[in-house]
């Protein structure tokens, strides 16, 4: 093949892509963006009590959407990993970071978005649902806060939404009849959504089916893989601080210090660390937040055994010594000399890590000590998806599927870096 | 040539296998014609009465052991009828304050020792002895007892002859046998063991019973096994020889085993499996209604205030009963009774069930939801959205609070996020925040919740004053921290009433004003699924459970 | 050589009374000043709220912390762990009924994963980058990714849900006793073959990558062309020099894999309803039996140290250099 098929090209693919598809939220998002700050100018206080997280979120992703291939055409030589050819591994690096990021623009719905449960419930993947819109009272005024609130319910998914009703069928008659798994709504006609005479109808698709909520699965999983991410980001940054703090110190101190440390190492490696960590979340509470910190808290010792020999053994040379003797702080030390060597062991280490702190999220929200029902978790849904085991195997399958291909890019993605780093193992 | 070996090898696996499956296949279908297999979800920990804390215990216990009287449920009334069982027969003395019990004569412990009314009086005194830590310590209200609760075995028992008792009640109570229901243990093995020490040797010591089965095995973890006793007059020839309590801990399989015959009876079916199972016809659905109720709970008093010096001061948004009563309307409760319970259950409209046929006033019926009247009663109470974020605001203080659930539990995650989400619609931001059973249910007792979710099971015979009585010192169950004097007032009414009547227009004057206050919100009673296969005759479920009096079961194949 | 196995020993048990006592006492110290409170099953409908405290009173919780200490300590220097409350016997018994099964099943499980491991190695080095061997590492990746308790859902929703042909839950039908022998072994392994394939799976994707990693090394190194250039059959080289230089680098491996099945498979356990240590120690933890999971995380404890050991031990014995490392 003569034109290899490189990361940048699938980056700035994706991106467009996105675009193209969700071209009109965007758009609005972006006058939005400028009523916002017409509204910051001229009622301070309103527009700051509006800026919730949620729109945030929109405003943030819908600039990188754009600013992101930018970035990526300028980037495609200087940076290796957008130059080099295309793995499964990179494919699904790339689409969950994109998930992570975009999540908002990806998802057609809000992750907790129910309605019409009876309709909606446990419908099978590429399956959908009419909408009927019933007639909203007009916000009244052309004021700038009322096109604000106008355009942000239209960029905002809602976990609720009053104005609408979900059915099999309708049939317009003298009454407007709405069909339902179980049973018809007669409404009158009036309350109905009119534009040009015609009731405003939509469909509803739910690419991965539903779940016993009647939740849009694939909305659930998009906002899932940010959770994932973040557990892994967040828990493994706190054992990277521990371990390499701890590490030094003990390394660096030896002596008492290092004997009680090393001891303290030995306690936590002497039984699974899912028992400490099921203890203290089913003591302390679940939350995301408690889980992030206690995985952190569990697999920092791996880091602090690599740190740790590698202070000693630098310690001991001399060009540490002399570098001690002209005066160099430790903290000094530390960045100069220790960094740089203990650099790549550290990086692989906590790439694995990452695969084992997303593995492990996922199964204390399997045993109901996970994060919470706040935010979607793959290991959740499985965990209420093996309830309904005998009639919604979907509920199962795409979060299970996710997890694994997460947790095998990681995994390889680790293995790809050691291979990177210690090219010696390559040619055996 | 080495894959070949390998392959062999492999061919050897699989032939393994077949025979396995075959072996499982050809393994179904009922083996045992005389025995009846009752699936549970976990082992018990003890076959004495004594030590009986759990469901399964208790209906295991009370196959074994027998008590003086029996309950028999009457459906009609509600109520509970007392049936003679080691006492034939029993007479009250003219004011009601003693009663003479003739006992039986020709009931023998499993080891030859005959019953006598030494047994009852022992049986009573270990019960009641807070060393002992048994079962039902602190249960017995009819009995005089000492500060530590321990019964005056002098003072109310005298035995007159080995099969005539005398048993004198407290003063001023209404006559009440209740007491007299509890499992009698024999008296000649368990005086010589050191209390102190019996509930950690208990399980060493070999089961002598009287009851209608005595145990035969039990195989830890596995089953526990029973069979009849043939010298027991409650024996049945047409009765089953056999019952097995059978531990199938994973839910799936009990389910499986049930539709496959392996296992005749199993409680706890969850609603979107009987469908499947009640379209085989050897199989028989009988819930058991009205024990169980699920309840939102809106603290009525401060928790800090509380916390800080007992200082009962009302809740800042949960105070006022109105918010209480809009809250309900707000709540879609058929929503989830129809698509969670598949309407196995029924909307609660207070503390006291339907079952209660002569207790619950059936004119009072549930709050319908109505999302509109709700946002008009809390816009009447001042709470509005003045600065459109969509979350209603009163003197500054936004309309949103946590939500507590105890994880585990999938109708009470289910219930959260639709009223979550109903209570979003008329502008009551609620977070919800699943906290595991034992952190969950202690901070619910020392109140320190502004909302929750849980369950209760009413105590048959009805006990109002334990949870719904002001005074908190006294009422640990009192949750939601309920304060009406006039409800006060009836509760202590209730209690020293005689007359059944009055009793009961003093149940559902109360219920009226509970309707009205809203102190929780109780949003349906819970079914308990049973489900058994139809060999098994004669079986009578009643709310005092799915295994009550199993010796009258017969077997038809 | 054995003096300095000696010394290795003795050094060892010291250090690890000394964890495992910094263990304990650390459980000890998170468990009472944990929210939670053991006495809260007794609450119930049909029981008094004075029982729950005076259980309360017979587990100690009404002492103060020093003294809750102190008494532990004393008990401990007897061997004696206390009383588990939910059980009410000592917790050794209790331990005693879960630890033999888990025994077993991790030692079935590890040699499974370790024959299993082994054989699609050597298979796997047949061609080193043949097609096979490029089939089984890309499914091994994936099968180590597959967390345990997605393989045994979907296992029990194929066999069990839908196929009805194995059992889902449990060690062995209750009828198992009056079984002659052959169906009564059938029976246990018809049980039992759901949680070795989960439990087995992850483990033997591991010892798979790493001795068919190991096999490459070794084929590469120049000692084996030397061997081969001497004429010796291919078959004598690979029993008699490169099996045993794979095998070297895995034992510590296997150790730790080995420690962490002994303390109890616990997802395995719990999808499959088996009587373990992991979900003794579970339910434990949920149901706040401090003594009982001070006993468990004991045993477990105990049991990881000793693998450890033995597995250095068995390093010694194998490459004598090793020695000194360890020592120090």
């Amino acid at each position: 093949m003569k034109y290899k098929l490189k990361n940048w090209y699938l980056l700035i693919g994706i991106c467009l892509f996105i675009i193209v598809i969700k071209f009109e939220i965007i758009l609005n998002t972006y006058s939005l963006i400028f009523i916002v700050f017409e509204l910051l100018i001229k009622n301070y206080k309103i527009a700051v009590l509006h800026l919730d997280m949620p729109l945030i979120d929109m405003f943030a992703s819908s600039m990188l959407i754009v600013i992101m291939p930018a970035i990526a055409f300028y980037l495609r030589r200087k940076l290796k990993i957008l130059d080099t050819k295309i793995s499964i591994t990179s494919i699904l690096l790339l689409i969950l970071l994109i998930f992570f990021i975009f999540a908002p623009l990806i998802s057609n719905a809000n992750p907790d978005f129910q309605k019409n449960l009876n309709e909606t419930h446990l419908l099978p993947p590429f399956s959908s649902v009419e909408v009927v819109h019933l007639k909203t009272k007009q916000i009244v005024g052309n004021n700038i806060q009322s096109k604000f609130f106008a355009l942000k319910s239209k960029i905002i998914k809602n976990s609720f939404d009053e104005n609408i009703i979900l059915a099999d069928s309708m049939h317009f008659g003298n009454e407007a009849d709405i069909f339902e798994k179980d049973g018809k709504l007669a409404l009158p006609k009036d309350t109905i959504a009119n534009s040009f005479g015609k009731p405003v109808i939509s469909r509803m698709f739910y690419l991965l089916g539903t779940d016993e909520f009647g939740r849009d699965i694939f909305s659930r999983l998009v906002f899932g893989a940010r959770v994932s991410l973040f557990v892994g980001f967040g828990s493994v940054l706190i054992s990277l601080s521990l371990g390499l703090i701890l590490g030094f110190l003990s390394g660096y101190l030896g002596g008492f210090v290092d004997l009680i440390l090393s001891r303290i190492v030995d306690m936590f490696l002497s039984f699974p660390a899912i028992f400490f960590v099921i203890l203290i979340l089913a003591f302390f509470g679940n939350s995301l937040l408690s889980v992030i910190v206690v995985l952190g808290f569990s697999g920092w010792m791996s880091l602090f055994k690599i740190v740790r020999s590698e202070v000693i053994l630098i310690k001991c040379k001399d060009y540490f010594i002399t570098a001690k003797m002209v005066g160099l702080k430790p903290n000094n030390l530390l960045i100069r000399e220790i960094l740089p060597n203990i650099l790549s062991p550290i990086i692989v280490n906590l790439v694995f890590q990452f695969g084992a702190v997303i593995l492990a999220e996922a199964a204390l929200s399997y045993l109901g000590l996970g994060i919470g029902n706040l935010y979607p978790s793959w290991g959740a849904m499985i965990n209420s998806g093996q309830n309904y085991l005998n009639q919604a195997w979907w509920m199962i399958l795409s979060p299970g599927l996710c997890l694994i291909l997460t947790i095998y890019t990681a995994n390889d993605l680790g293995r790809k870096l050691n291979l990177y780093f210690n090219p010696r193992l390559n040619n055996g | 040539m080495q894959i070949l070996k390998k392959i062999n090898f492999f061919g050897y696996i699989v032939f393994i296998l077949l025979i396995v499956i075959l072996q499982s296949c050809s393994n179904n279908f009922n083996k045992h014609p005389n025995a009846i297999i009752i699936g549970i979800s976990s082992d018990i920990e003890s076959t004495n009465p004594l030590f009986s804390y759990t469901v399964n215990e208790g209906d295991i216990s009370e196959l074994l052991y027998m008590s003086l009287i029996q309950y028999k449920w009457d459906e009609k009334s509600g109520e509970l009828i007392d049936e003679p069982m080691l006492a034939k027969d029993w007479s009250w003395n003219s004011d009601s304050s003693s009663v003479t019990l003739d006992l039986r004569n020709d009931v023998y412990w499993s080891d030859g020792v005959q019953f006598t009314a030494e047994d009852v009086v022992f049986s009573f005194d270990l019960y009641s002895d807070p060393i002992v830590q048994s079962s039902r310590y602190g249960t017995f209200k009819t009995f005089e007892a000492d500060t530590t609760l321990h019964i005056d075995i002098n003072r109310t028992f005298e035995v007159e002859s080995p099969f005539k008792l005398r048993i004198n009640f407290k003063k001023n109570i209404p006559p009440d046998l209740i007491d007299l229901t509890v499992p009698l243990i024999p008296k000649h093995i368990f005086q010589n063991i050191d209390r102190k020490n019996l509930i950690t040797i208990e399980k060493q010591i070999k089961p002598v019973t009287d009851g209608p089965f005595y145990l035969a095995e039990w195989q830890k973890n596995q089953a526990i096994i029973l069979k009849s006793n043939e010298r027991s007059f409650l024996h049945k020839p047409s009765g089953a020889k056999e019952i097995i309590f059978k531990v199938v801990p994973d839910y799936l399989s009990r389910i499986t085993q049930l539709r496959e015959g392996e296992i005749d009876l199993t409680e706890d079916i969850k609603t979107e499996d009987l469908k499947q199972l009640s379209g085989k016809k050897y199989l028989q659905l009988m819930p058991i209604k009205g024990r169980e109720y699920d309840y939102l709970a809106w603290n009525n008093i401060d928790p800090e205030s509380y916390k800080k010096d007992n200082k009962i001061v009302p809740n800042k948004i949960f105070g006022d009963e109105k918010v209480r009563e809009a809250l309900t309307y707000a709540i879609n409760r058929n929503e989830i009774l129809h698509e969670f319970l598949k309407d196995q259950g029924e909307l609660a409209v207070g503390p006291i069930a339907p079952i209660f046929k002569n207790a619950i006033d059936t004119l009072l019926k549930p709050l319908q939801f109505n999302p509109k009247k709700a946002a008009k009663i809390l816009a009447d109470e001042g709470w509005q959205d003045i600065n459109k974020t969509g979350v209603l605001e009163k003197n500054g203080m936004k309309f949103s609070f946590s939500l507590f659930i105890p994880s585990g539990n999938p109708l009470r995650e289910f219930a959260a996020t639709i009223i979550k989400n109903d209570l979003k619609e008329i502008g009551v931001d609620v977070k919800i925040e699943t906290l595991e059973p034992q952190v969950f249910f202690e901070r619910m007792f020392k109140h320190e919740f502004d909302a929750w979710m849980a369950g209760w099971s009413v105590a048959i015979p009805l006990d109002m004053k334990s949870y719904w009585y002001s005074d908190l010192k006294k009422t640990p169950m009192n949750f939601s921290c309920y304060q009406n004097k006039n409800a006060d007032k009836i509760i202590m009414k209730i209690d020293s009433e005689k007359n059944k009547n009055i009793k009961n227009h003093l149940y559902k004057e109360l219920e009226q004003i509970i309707y009205k206050d809203n102190p929780v919100t109780f949003l349906y009673w819970i079914n308990n699924n049973v489900m058994y296969n139809k060999r098994i005759k004669d079986i009578k479920i009643s709310p005092l459970g799915a295994v009550y009096h199993a010796w009258n079961w017969t077997l038809n194949n | 050589m054995k003096k300095e196995i000696f010394i290795l020993l003795i050094k060892r048990i010291f250090s690890s009374v000394l964890v495992l006592f910094l263990l304990i006492s650390f459980l000890f110290f998170l468990l009472r000043l944990s929210p939670g409170d053991p006495s809260l099953k007794y609450f119930s409908p049909d029981l008094s709220p004075q029982l729950a405290a005076k259980i309360r009173e017979s587990f100690n919780l009404d002492k103060s912390l020093i003294n809750q200490y102190s008494s532990f300590l004393l008990n401990l220097t007897r061997g004696n762990f206390g009383i588990s409350f939910t059980y009410r016997i000592p917790v050794f018994s209790v331990i005693m009924d879960f630890l033999p099964f888990t025994l077993l099943f991790s030692i079935t499980s590890f040699i499974i994963q370790l024959v299993l491991g082994f054989f699609l190695a050597s298979l796997s080095i047949k061609k080193i980058n043949g097609k096979l061997d490029k089939a089984i590492s890309q499914i091994s990746l994936i099968i180590y990714a597959a967390p345990t308790f997605v393989i045994g859902v979907l296992l029990v929703l194929i066999f069990s849900s839908s196929l009805n042909i194995l059992p889902s839950s449990g060690l062995s039908s209750f009828e198992n006793n009056s079984y002659p022998l052959i169906p009564k072994l059938m029976d246990n392994l018809s049980h039992l073959i759901m949680p070795l394939i989960t439990l087995s799976l992850g483990g033997t994707a591991v010892f798979y990558k790493y001795l068919r990693d190991n096999f490459e090394n070794v084929y590469n190194r120049t000692f084996i062309t030397y061997l081969r250039s001497y004429g010796i059959p291919e078959k004598n080289i690979y029993k008699q020099n490169v099996i045993p230089n794979a095998i070297n680098p895995l034992i510590s491996i296997a150790g730790v894999e080995l420690g962490i099945l002994f303390s109890g498979a616990l997802i395995t356990e719990v999808i499959f309803g088996l009587p373990g240590m992991g979900r003794l120690t579970i339910n434990a933890i949920l149901s706040r039996d401090y003594p009982l999971i001070i006993g468990t995380t004991f045993v477990s404890g105990v049991l990881v140290i000793i693998t450890n050991l033995v597995a250095d031990i068995l390093k010694v014995k194998l490459d004598k250099r090793l020695i000194k490392g360890l020592l120090n």
